[in-house]
């Protein structure tokens, strides 16, 4: 795994001709904002932070997806526990 | 009352994925369109699926139509109308689609829930596999939600 990584590193880098400390520097950023986002979704759905806080913090169209997914999921719980 | 579904391709792979597919042991007829099958093998059909039972169809119906389904989906959702069947589905798009069409749909987290609720998983490797779905498989669904649908597993679980 950490040899396919560093294969993947050093290919970006080639490819965006950049050093691999940026791309690192690059994939601790995209981490860390999916990390974050999962965190404000959570606390949106445990109530605990409301919609528009959500809203304001990742965005109108991730709330609306995270929402759809959420009436998906509830919607197969439900089936797959009455079926 | 025994369960009737159409699978098209993205619970197969997501499953098979996940090592899961036995999991589809548990409808008790399924169907898999022969389009979804052509998909499934030009990607290599996925390990376990030799294993479960399922009849390949093709539809008499007219190919459901609608720009946001591929071949396999509209003819999975075709089948789905023609038999009366669940259709099986991951993909968001396919859901609305079959829902605006009046065909039950659902995903692979219902089949992980149905697997418990039929025995074949306990509490703990439902909610593992829903997790692992999440994190390891190319089925694109938040970590939050995921956690929402483990919730309900017990919530849901304990009133059933």
């Amino acid at each position: 795994m950490s040899a396919e990584i560093s294969d993947r590193v050093r290919e970006i880098a080639q490819a965006r001709d950049v050093p691999e400390s940026k791309v690192f520097e690059q994939a601790l950023e995209r981490g860390l904002e999916t990390l974050w986002e999962d965190i404000v979704l959570s606390q949106y759905f445990e109530g605990t932070l409301d919609r528009e806080q959500a809203v304001e913090q990742v965005g109108r169209s991730k709330v609306e997806r995270a929402e759809r997914e959420r009436e998906v999921v509830e919607q197969d719980v439900d089936w797959g526990l009455n079926a | 009352m025994s369960l009737v579904a159409v699978a098209d391709a993205g619970p197969i792979i997501h499953l098979a994925e996940i090592e899961s597919l036995a999991l589809l042991a548990e409808v008790d007829q399924l169907y898999l369109p022969e389009v979804v099958y052509d998909e499934l093998e030009v990607g290599g059909l996925p390990d376990g699926l030799d294993s479960i039972e399922y009849e390949l169809v093709t539809t008499t119906m007219t190919c459901i139509e609608d720009e946001e389904l591929d071949p396999g989906e509209a003819s999975a959702l075709a089948v789905s109308k023609e038999r009366d069947a669940v259709l099986l589905t991951d993909d968001l798009a396919a859901r609305e689609v079959a829902a605006q069409t009046g065909v039950e749909v659902h995903g692979s987290i219902g089949v992980i829930a149905l697997g418990h609720s039929r025995g074949r998983l306990d509490r703990d490797e439902a909610a593992s596999l829903m997790r692992t779905l999440q994190r390891e498989t190319s089925l694109f669904v938040t970590d939050a939600v995921v956690r929402r649908g483990i919730e309900l597993l017990d919530e849901r679980g304990r009133t059933t």
